[in-house]
């Protein structure tokens, strides 16, 4: 069992770095913001599957922290930075 | 079989963190170095995670993937919105000799940095044992709250102070974040309004569980901090009646209650700072309490820039 926990942790942080890839790809602001986004839930599920391999309560609280805060963020893209990216245009 | 793939975590881990590191401070584009600063402070988080350290990562969390998150998209708005020339001027390099001295300086300073690593003593073992041994006396049971509230009370008090000189400065520059956005959409405000109270509970759940496992006030305040920013990207104003004094108040309560207390302790112990150990977990309690409230609100206030009632200076 805790083979297979800490195979998903493993197989989920290489998922970390392909969201790192398409944050530096975009090519849009949203895409980025969105890969961010991504990168968020996969750390959430992470943390998750380590406090069930690790036994570690306290794991959770990190979890829950971060799966609030993920939204925050995201809500301050939409409302500040978004109105002013449109015309931005990415140089890649 | 498990620890090789234990093993392969942390490198994997630590190919990330560092990656992701280089490719923020790299990169010409602002905001991609911002999106990049976030998927790093996440990556962090697992990393002090997979060091046994969940105070930390749960410090990283709230501050470093989370506030720092918002704080920086508003800020690159404001730069947007005032001077785009800034955004683009990044690719700017430095000349030659600049890099050069700059370079010699990065290299004086990790010798010495390696330098301080390699004379450390092979067989100390840390601070950890003293603590272990005075946690009764300190009023909690987790040893990273006694250490940060009662052992070493005075870096605590001194972080708080750091935190509202930075809005101080904030405020002294009399930085206008501009309000682009219409009225919130009916999935906005319906998040908020389910998000706001839930922000608060664990907040407070986080505040008390600081006594004995992982949490505290720092993890505390930047949770509520998130509320307040959720409300005021939401369209809630802060309303005129709490932008005077009640703000203020609300600012300076932490700091000055730590403040109050190092005073009355050294009349009374004769030494800033000495939590008598039947009033400790009490005392602890109080500041953790009062510094969440500033810290939140501290947090809350440099998100929104100049202080209320003064935007349109």
């Amino acid at each position: 069992m805790q083979t297979l926990l800490f195979t998903l942790v493993l197989f989920l942080i290489l998922n970390l770095g392909v969201g790192m890839w398409r944050v530096l790809r975009g090519p849009t602001t949203a895409d980025r913001m969105l890969a961010a986004q991504l990168l968020g839930t996969t750390a959430v599920a992470i943390l998750l599957l380590l406090a069930e391999a690790t036994g570690s309560a306290a794991l959770r609280d990190v979890a829950l922290v971060l799966a609030l805060l993920a939204t925050v963020t995201a809500v301050a893209f939409v409302r500040r930075t978004l109105p002013y990216s449109e015309n931005a245009n990415d140089d890649e | 079989m498990e620890t090789l793939i234990s093993w392969a975590i942390d490198v994997a881990l630590a190919l990330l963190v560092v990656s992701l590191a280089w490719r923020a401070l790299a990169s010409t584009d602002l905001f991609k170095a911002i999106v990049l600063f976030i998927a790093f402070g996440l990556v962090l988080t697992l990393v002090w995670v997979r060091l046994n350290a969940t105070d930390v990562a749960l410090a990283e969390a709230a501050i470093g993937a989370g506030v720092t998150g918002a704080l920086l998209l508003a800020a690159y708005a404001k730069l947007r919105a005032t001077s785009p020339d800034a955004i683009v001027d990044r690719a700017g390099g430095i000349s030659g000799i600049g890099a050069i001295s700059l370079l010699i300086l990065i290299l004086l300073v990790a010798a010495a940095l390696g330098y301080a690593v390699w004379t450390l003593p092979s067989d100390y073992t840390g601070l950890g044992k003293e603590v272990a041994a005075n946690l009764d006396q300190s009023g909690v049971s987790n040893p990273v709250t006694a250490v940060l509230l009662n052992f070493r009370g005075y870096d605590t008090l001194l972080e708080i102070m750091v935190l509202l000189l930075a809005l101080l400065g904030a405020w002294s520059l009399g930085i206008t974040i501009p309000r682009p956005e219409a009225a919130p959409g009916l999935v906005l405000d319906t998040l908020s309004r389910l998000l706001v109270p839930l922000l608060i509970l664990v907040a407070a759940y986080l505040l008390w569980v600081g006594a004995h496992a992982p949490g505290g006030a720092f993890q505390a305040g930047a949770v509520l901090a998130a509320a307040g920013v959720l409300m005021l990207l939401s369209g809630r104003e802060l309303p005129a009646a709490l932008a005077t004094w009640p703000l203020r108040l609300a600012l300076v309560l932490g700091p000055a209650t730590f403040l109050m207390l190092a005073v009355i302790t050294l009349i009374l112990e004769g030494r800033v700072l000495k939590l008598s150990p039947e009033w400790a977990g009490r005392l602890i309690l109080i500041i953790e309490t009062t510094a969440t409230i500033s810290i939140g609100v501290t947090l809350t206030a440099l998100f929104m820039g100049a202080p209320p009632g003064e935007e349109d200076r």
